[in-house]
């Protein structure tokens, strides 16, 4: 052998052995901290994304924090921005009007973004910069009894005056019109939103912006007014105990046939056909004063990536396998009975309301409650005026003093 | 020799004074600090705002609604758990039969965390007990937490039914250490048993009934837990404590330094209502 030949061998070790390094680098164990904001669907998915990363990339480790949305999301972010936020956080996509004007959420990739609907970036896009990647979607309106309307000859309600009268019917059956659980106030902060996107945002959508700027307000506006009213028609037409019962059990209620119809959104459709996996039932949007209320939809999962993450590498891994494994995809969506958000990916579960979403969808006939929820947040606003609505309902406060509180509360509407 | 002493004092102190300092005291500054400002808890912005938080407070309904039903919680389970608590602890302590079932059975709710109390008072409320209503065939109100007239009395019991058995243990060891003797000079001296109850029992009782009466107060002035696991300080705003309130406002609300200003508030009415007690009860504290 000569000379050369040895120098060739030994650049060729060199090279593996280099090759090995860098394979064993890749390899390194990494553990990433998940802050997971759930809803009441969500619990559970992070095993089923556990799993899927384990198989793809063993080395990576998902260290979850997971929280109700609704009541722990956002103290756990005022904290952690205090003290460091975890690698990858999941919340809602209105949240990213929160969190990326503080600089704090990293861009995601346009790799990640291409794999999900168009229709998914528009309100995680702030200055053109996407900061969230949208998974699933909610549909919100009015849940009804199918075979119930069927049998009664009902049609779907498209006015105020349809809607009566389907009360007045089911009163004249003693059948409770209106399935509900007010004892979940987010329950009635999240119907208020349905009713302000139809009577309020879908006329004006800069409604809040106007709100804050003196223009508009709850006590002055006929629109706001209505929507808060409409509570009240919903108190009036559902259990007597609805401040003492609690979702699963008014759900079952629903499906045992004690009621026709329920506010609600896509949550519902788990306890639904978990009572009973044969309840037949639709959706259509909750009318409103001018009869062309649309179907609310709400994109859910929205997972946001820190801007300081020391693990960059480990975390795209993360939202390919989010984005690329269509069977956890699949998986996810038929267990928390959602939508896709992903290209090319359809839930297998059966939907009895998907007929109705796809009619509403082919007709133009939705809208995206992200508007609603920017312009009027959740956390501080949306959610301490359905308190007054529920001391309203109670008797404890009147109608004037909600709309006054929620005036007052005109500070703490926006985000920022 | 005085030296090593204030050194092993020191030594015995400094980290307590440490834990204490960082875990309380510095708190309690900082939040002195930030309820003069706007800050919302997430920007680095905190601008001075002087009193105006504090003028804000006594103009907002929210925050004296939430101090009256804190207020009218307080008073009632300082009424009812030490009433409760020392006639259990007298039935005790009167040699009845199975006393160690009953004093276990008494003891063991405070145990449980606050917020299982909650769960579970939820759940008797919403469906143990209506169901048992209906096996009876009555008709009794019980969901409690549903009406904003009502949800005060179903606190009341969950907190309760958690803490008496723990104030009673309290009582009964004060009932074991009073003297015999005196009971019996009482006797002699012609007192039937209710006379010697309230002329005996309860005087050297005073340092107990201290212990409950400032730890009951200050406990429920400092109600959270319960709630948030029971009502979520509902309906609408009926049972929303001033924790409560705080917490909703400087956390959800993104008012930070109006919420500090509320925390201040509670613990200048927690320092008065414990020196007010305490001076108070001691001068009825009797010495043997």
């Amino acid at each position: 052998m000569n000379k050369k030949m040895w120098y060739t061998l030994a650049a060729c070790a060199a090279s593996a052995s280099m090759i090995g390094m860098t394979a064993a680098a890749e390899e390194e164990p990494v553990t990433l901290t998940v802050l997971a904001g759930q809803s009441t669907t969500d619990a559970g998915i992070e095993d089923m994304i556990d799993e899927a990363l384990a198989e793809k990339y063993p080395n990576i480790t998902l260290e979850w924090e997971c929280v109700d949305w609704g009541n722990d999301f956002q103290p756990k972010m005022q904290q952690y921005m205090q003290s460091g936020l975890p690698d990858i956080m999941i919340g809602k996509a209105q949240d990213v009007a929160t969190y990326a004007p503080q600089g704090i959420l990293a861009e995601i990739g346009a790799e990640y973004l291409d794999a999900g609907l168009d229709a998914a970036r528009e309100n995680v896009t702030i200055d053109g910069k996407t900061y969230g990647l949208v998974y699933n979607a909610l549909y919100q309106g009015v849940y009804y009894n199918r075979d119930m309307f069927e049998e009664n000859g009902w049609e779907i309600p498209k006015t105020q005056e349809d809607l009566q009268a389907i009360i007045d019917a089911c009163k004249e059956k003693e059948i409770t019109p209106f399935a509900s659980h007010m004892v979940d106030t987010w329950s009635i902060g999240n119907v208020t939103m349905q009713f302000m996107m139809n009577d309020v945002f879908n006329k004006d959508s800069e409604w809040g912006d106007k709100f804050r700027a003196g223009e508009v307000s709850f006590s002055d506006s006929a629109e706001a007014q209505t929507a808060y009213e409409y509570n009240k028609l919903i108190f009036d037409n559902t259990y007597e105990d609805t401040f003492s019962l609690e979702q699963t059990d008014c759900d079952a209620k629903m499906v045992l046939g004690e009621a026709a119809m329920k506010v609600s959104g896509s949550w519902s459709i788990q306890n639904f056909l978990d009572i009973d996996e044969n309840f037949n039932f639709g959706i259509f949007p909750f009318p409103n004063q001018t009869g062309d209320s649309k179907l609310i939809f709400e994109p859910n999962i929205t997972i946001m990536t820190s801007a300081s993450t020391e693990h960059q590498d480990a975390v795209n891994k993360v939202l390919e396998v989010l984005t690329t494994d269509k069977d956890l995809a699949v998986e996810i969506y038929d267990y928390t009975k959602t939508a896709s958000m992903l290209k090319d990916v359809t839930p297998t579960f059966a939907n009895p309301s998907q007929e109705d979403i796809d009619k509403y969808a082919s007709e133009n006939m939705i809208v995206d409650v992200t508007l609603g929820n920017n312009q009027l947040v959740w956390g501080g606003f949306q959610e301490e005026n359905a308190k007054d609505i529920a001391a309203w309902l109670q008797g404890d406060a009147s109608f004037e003093d909600a709309l006054a509180a929620s005036d007052a509360r005109v500070d703490a509407s926006s985000a920022n | 020799m005085e030296k090593k002493l204030f050194r092993q004092y020191l030594v015995l102190v400094i980290p307590g004074f440490i834990i204490f300092t960082i875990g309380l005291i510095i708190p309690l500054f900082l939040s002195l600090r930030y309820s003069v400002t706007s800050w919302d808890g997430m920007s680095a912005e905190k601008a001075f705002v002087g009193l105006k938080n504090y003028i804000e407070l006594f103009h907002d309904k929210e925050f004296i609604d939430a101090w009256w039903f804190t207020i009218k919680f307080t008073i009632g389970n300082t009424i009812i758990q030490n009433v409760l608590a020392l006639l259990f602890a007298v039935a005790l302590d009167s040699g009845i039969r199975a006393q160690k079932i009953y004093r276990t059975a008494l003891f063991v709710p405070c145990l449980i965390s606050a917020i299982i109390v909650g769960f579970i008072w939820l759940k008797m409320f919403s469906n143990v007990l209506p169901e048992i209503n209906e096996w009876l065939g009555t008709n009794f109100n019980f969901l409690l937490f549903g009406d904003s007239k009502t949800v005060l009395g179903g606190l009341l019991i969950a907190n309760n039914w958690q803490w008496v058995g723990y104030w009673m243990l309290i009582y009964l060891a004060g009932l074991q250490s009073v003297p015999g003797d005196l009971h019996e000079a009482a006797k002699v001296d012609g007192a039937n048993a209710v006379q010697r109850f309230f002329h005996v029992t309860i005087p050297m009782l005073a340092p107990a009934i201290t212990i409950c009466v400032v730890g009951i107060t200050t406990g429920s002035l400092k109600v959270y837990d319960l709630l948030v696991s029971s009502t979520k300080g509902g309906p609408g705003r009926a049972s929303t404590s001033i924790i409560y309130q705080t917490y909703t406002t400087a956390i959800n609300g993104r008012r930070y330094g109006y919420g500090s200003a509320m925390t201040v508030t509670l613990v200048v009415v927690l320092l008065m209502v414990a020196m007010i007690q305490v001076k108070g009860l001691r001068k009825k504290e009797v010495q043997v």
